[in-house]
């Protein structure tokens, strides 16, 4: 239903009614977010991405057919805009756990309030060690909310091949958390 | 796979006690659809892990090009829908134009005909009038107008036939009956302007006007009216001259 009137909205916004993208990037803005943090763990880079998938939506609105899911043409659009960026600034994919950390730590500073911080630092240090593509599919995983046919559609291939990228992924993650616990 | 051994692997991994062939298995079952990754523990962890917030500048900036972005369509308001919008807006706005052209082709072509006819017959009936009130005039010119005009008529009516067989029969201007003589030839087809020109013939006094009707007679082949012409032969009244040319018409005749 939210999926169906997320459309109904983004028909809108290509027949000249922008405002409506305001409600779209208020429903989206945090999944987004979350996607592009994941991938960089970066605050500022990351709103940026957003800001630069938003401005591609209202830019390539003609090209919305309003036959899919609009979810998985915003997810789309948000890889472009991510690999557009990583071609362009060249990003350290495996910045060395230091950066990271200091990384984390200021994240921390500024708004996380967790009662395990320290596994959840873990977490996220795990998934900066995850290759790009594996650290995706579980970002997809989480903020398109186990849409596997969706996410099919974003990467390519069948549901079923989602769920096992998923599921290796996942093992890869926790064989990275385990060496971080041995050596922190 | 059966299913109590689905759950004893999923209860054994979620303790996290699984081995590599048994996390392979698990991979297998995951592929076929028999477990589903919410039912993993570390899975379910990582989903629910929690997700950072973006500052509010976020939202400022998103609404300020949204701003920017509205004032510049004022400028240029012309867009480009997609295709799906373009095509059935242009396929409705083709049918009604086609509608519009069939309506109006229909229903506009006729009333415009209607009203062209309609203008015709007031303009015929208003020459009839005319011509009417002027073959009353005492000057013969203004009754060869009026004699005239029935050119200009593309169908003079019975009323204006019989108006000039009673000019040629009694007009007192021998230009005017020759006029209304010369009026009347487009509706000779007409039997009661023939019967009427034939009594005519023996009403004619002026030499000029029984020639006329006499090679008129002899062009229309029309022999109800030799009877007429033989007795303006017997009238003594009537010049040779005239005499000669009804003999001629009446050799045509006969």
């Amino acid at each position: 239903m939210e999926a169906l009137s997320d459309n109904s909205l983004m028909i809108k916004v290509r027949d000249g009614d922008l405002d409506k993208l305001g409600l779209l990037f208020e429903r989206y803005k945090k999944p987004l977010y979350g996607f592009f943090y994941g991938l960089t763990r970066e605050r500022d880079l990351s709103e940026d991405l957003v800001q630069n998938t938003f401005m591609r939506i209202l830019r390539y609105k003609h090209l919305f057919r309003g036959e899919g899911d609009f979810r998985a043409w915003m997810f789309h659009i948000a890889r472009n805009v991510r690999h557009d960026h990583h071609r362009k600034d060249k990003v350290k994919l495996n910045d060395d756990l230091d950066n990271w950390k200091d990384r984390l730590g200021h994240h921390d500073i500024r708004s996380v309030q967790m009662e395990n911080q320290e596994e959840h630092e873990m977490l996220l240090l795990a998934m900066a060690r995850l290759s790009e593509e594996k650290r995706e599919v579980l970002l997809l995983s989480k903020f398109e909310e186990n849409k596997y046919s969706t996410i099919g559609k974003i990467l390519g291939c069948t549901e079923e091949a989602v769920k096992v990228k998923v599921f290796r992924a996942l093992q890869d993650l926790k064989k990275i958390y385990h060496q971080l616990e041995k050596t922190m | 796979m059966e299913k109590q051994e689905v759950k004893k692997l999923i209860v054994k991994y979620n303790e996290g006690l699984a081995d590599a062939s048994e996390v392979a298995v698990i991979e297998k079952a995951i592929e076929r659809g028999e477990i589903e990754l919410n039912q993993l523990n570390d899975f379910n962890q990582l989903i629910n892990s929690e997700t950072p917030s973006p500052s509010l500048e976020l939202s400022n900036r998103f609404y300020t090009m949204l701003a920017e972005e509205k004032k510049e369509k004022r400028k240029f308001s012309f867009t480009l829908p997609s295709l799906d919008v373009l095509l059935p807006r242009f396929a409705l706005m083709a049918c009604v134009l086609v509608a519009g052209f069939g309506l109006g082709y229909l229903f506009q072509k006729p009333s415009q005909l209607q009203s062209i006819t309609e203008l015709n017959k007031q303009v015929s009936e208003l020459k009839e009038m005319m011509m009417l009130s002027l073959l009353e005039k005492e000057s013969p010119t203004e009754r060869l107008k009026a004699v005239n005009l029935t050119n200009d008529m593309d169908q003079a009516s019975q009323k204006v036939t019989a108006a000039l067989l009673q000019t040629l029969n009694m007009d007192e201007n021998v230009n005017v009956r020759l006029a209304a003589l010369e009026a009347l030839k487009p509706y000779v087809q007409d039997s009661k302007v023939r019967e009427g020109l034939i009594r005519s013939i023996g009403i004619q006094q002026s030499p000029l006007v029984q020639m006329s009707l006499a090679e008129l007679m002899a062009a229309l082949h029309e022999k109800k009216s030799v009877n007429e012409l033989k007795k303006l032969l017997k009238d003594s009244n009537v010049p040779k001259e005239v005499k000669k040319k009804i003999n001629e018409s009446i050799d045509v005749l006969i």
